[in-house]
């Protein structure tokens, strides 16, 4: 060992033994000390701590020697990284989605159709909760708020295996159980917390609003389209909760573990489900207050109808 | 070489103890949320301190942030008027007044969207627009900046807040956003009647505040939220008292201020803007985006029989192609009544939320 690499080892070291900011020792973790002797004794990291000392060594080898030693270092490092690797279990997702149609066509907020009856519709808003999904024993989510509006046709998005949910049975509605839970009180990522249930709440003890329809009509079957006549549905309270059943429900992969299932809603349907007609000219308003127990209820049962499989 | 190293190391400690020495150590700030209000979500980079708070607060009511040090925020965001402007447009510092009504700052932590077309999605981003709009305290922020960097306060202020030298625009709308993130009000009458008719706990204040809400008042409520009544509670309820959406509720016919549109350029936004609250809205007039109504009573007969139908009108006003809900002297008397019940006193003397100098 010559006396010009003892002072190269000995600058080398002493440089490791100034005081280091934590920020720094943090990020230069196994590196903090080094002695006099060549030998690093910071063991935070062995790896680190095994190339410190060989790379101090090998400046006082022979070239040789240094060469040997250091592919088997490198060698024994780089094999021991392949080998650690444990595979990350996948976390799947499940995902609902429902697309408003009309018949057979797809249909936007806004878009203008004409019923049956030869009514001009544009539908401004469509919102509705599912609430306890489940399959048997096994649970899906407590709730799940569709807003067409604002959130497209996205029902909900939650952990899951989709093996367990080939079926669904579940509420359209709130369940009783927390429907008129203190809505603040929520996670703030549930739906029912009042920042996400935001206009789907009443604040005066009936609960939530279970489902909404919003929409502007020309009850005037000519060539002018003159959309003044204005459709409100907000139907809500424990009596006109419907239950809710899907079986095949088919959950294709789309990657990164997901998979989705897709529901539609008819809004033909809803309209005319057989025999039981909604006529938008004499039947547009309901906040299911008394009195308007007979429409509340052929609104939900046909808004529940007009939800199928995809 | 050993001089050198010698050199080198006392450098590093002298360093390392001027970092100890003024120290970033923030405090926690703990928000007061009424318990019947849901949890206020914090940007991430933007946590809640002490030192944030009081910073915010101090600069809220800066005058140098304005070009001829004349006008601070609270300015048009007076602690008097419920922290809005009683005039009908505010007025900048070169004299020339606004287009709108200066907006309550009220409960912003829960906002989803900020001015009247909501153009801001985060109050961070609200707080950075009027101190360079020429129509208010017409500064551009890199005076504003320098202004507050010569003065040794606020930068010793700035450090202790956000443990970095150096100040600049998104470190003061930071600070003023926590600063009005703790603005918050609930504890009007409304809230004891809120909790109440939703069943929740009231504790022996509130009891006795609940005693003493009048027949007229419970009254005013009810047609405050009855289909046939006021019909007011499909933009305005819970905690907030407003929901979170852009509405037109028949003002015109026809569009000078195009509102939401002038955002989304979508045609069905056209002459919507965002539902406020209508917290302390006694004390908060003018009414409206424009504020064309100076008193509840103007409002009051608005909604009941001056309802102007458009292409864009809220569906929710029912009574739109009558002109409005119809309520009689009596019933206008007893909704004037309710919402008196959403003055918070307790918001609008509140220490905390004074100028601190």
């Amino acid at each position: 060992m010559s006396s010009e690499s003892n002072r190269k080892i000995y600058s080398f070291t002493r440089l490791y033994v100034l005081p280091l900011p934590a920020e720094a020792l943090s990020t230069l973790s196994g590196f903090g000390v080094a002695v006099d002797t060549g030998k690093v004794i910071f063991l935070n990291s062995l790896k680190v701590n095994i190339i410190c000392s060989v790379f101090l060594n090998l400046l006082v080898m022979g070239r040789k020697i240094k060469i040997i030693l250091a592919v088997i270092v490198l060698t024994v490092v780089s094999c021991k990284d392949d080998k650690v690797e444990d595979p990350i279990p996948e976390i799947k997702y499940v995902r609902l989605t429902m697309q408003p149609v009309f018949g057979s066509s797809e249909l936007s907020l806004n878009d203008t159709i004409t019923t049956a009856e030869g009514y001009k519709v544009q539908f401004t808003d469509l919102k509705c909760y599912f609430s306890s999904l489940k399959n048997g024993s096994n649970e899906l989510t407590q709730s799940a708020l569709f807003d067409y509006a604002s959130r497209g046709i996205e029902v909900f998005k939650v952990p899951g295996d989709p093996a367990k949910f080939a079926s669904l049975t579940g509420f359209l509605g709130v369940d009783p159980n927390y429907n008129h839970d203190d809505p603040s009180a929520f996670p703030n990522n549930s739906p029912l917390n009042i920042m996400n249930a935001n206009d789907m709440h009443w604040d005066w003890n009936p609960g939530y609003i279970f489902i909404k329809v919003e929409a502007k009509v020309d009850t005037n079957p000519d060539a002018i389209t003159v959309l003044d006549h204005f459709v409100n549905f907000h139907i809500g309270t424990d009596q006109f909760l419907q239950n809710l059943s899907f079986s095949g429900l088919n959950w294709s992969d789309n990657g990164s573990g997901v998979y989705t299932a897709p529901l539609r809603l008819d809004l033909e349907k809803f309209l005319q489900n057989g025999a039981q007609i909604i006529d938008l000219k004499t039947e547009y308003t309901s906040h299911t207050m008394s009195g308007q127990e007979l429409l509340s209820e052929k609104v939900i049962q046909n808004f529940a109808t007009a939800i199928s499989v995809y | 070489m050993k001089y050198l190293f010698f050199i080198f190391v006392s450098v590093v400690i002298f360093l390392s103890c001027k970092k100890d020495k003024v120290g970033f150590t923030p405090t926690p700030y703990e928000l007061n949320i009424p318990s019947h209000f849901p949890d206020m979500i914090i940007p991430e980079d933007n946590p809640m301190t002490v030192e944030g708070v009081e910073l915010g607060r101090k600069l809220f009511y800066e005058e140098r942030l304005s070009r001829d040090n004349t006008m601070s925020c609270a300015n048009c965001h007076s602690p008097s008027a419920s922290f809005s402007d009683p005039s009908q447009f505010s007025v900048g510092i070169d004299g020339i007044p606004g287009t709108r009504n200066s907006m309550a700052l009220i409960n912003l932590g829960w906002q989803n969207f900020f001015f009247w077309d909501g153009r801001a999605k985060t109050l961070e981003d609200q707080i950075l627009e009027p101190i360079p709009n020429p129509i208010e305290m017409h500064q551009e922020w890199k005076d504003a900046v320098a202004k507050l960097n010569s003065d040794k306060t606020y930068r010793n202020m700035f450090f202790k807040a956000f443990g970095q030298e150096g100040i600049d625009s998104l470190k003061v709308s930071k600070a003023i956003a926590q600063f009005l993130r703790t603005m918050i009000s609930g504890s009007s009458k409304y809230d004891v009647m809120y909790k109440y008719e939703n069943s929740l706990p009231l504790n022996s204040i509130e009891q006795s505040v609940y005693a003493s809400v009048t027949a007229e008042e419970w009254a005013g409520y009810d047609l405050f939220k009855s289909l046939n009544g006021a019909d007011c509670f499909h933009c305005h309820n819970g905690p907030l008292m407003q929901v979170q959406k852009f509405s037109n509720n028949g003002l015109d016919a026809t569009f000078i201020d195009h509102g939401r549109n002038g955002v989304t350029g979508n045609p069905a936004d056209d002459g919507k803007f965002k539902v406020p609250t209508l917290r302390n809205i006694a004390l908060s007039g003018p009414y409206m985006h424009d504020g064309r109504f100076n008193t509840l009573e103007e409002v009051i007969e608005h909604y009941s029989s001056g309802i102007q139908m458009s292409s864009t009108i809220d569906p929710m006003i029912e009574f739109a192609s009558q002109g409005g809900v119809q309520l009689d002297a009596f019933e206008k008397d007893l909704l004037k009544k309710f919402l008196q019940t959403l003055t918070d006193y307790d918001f609008i003397t509140n220490p905390d939320f004074q100028d601190p100098d």
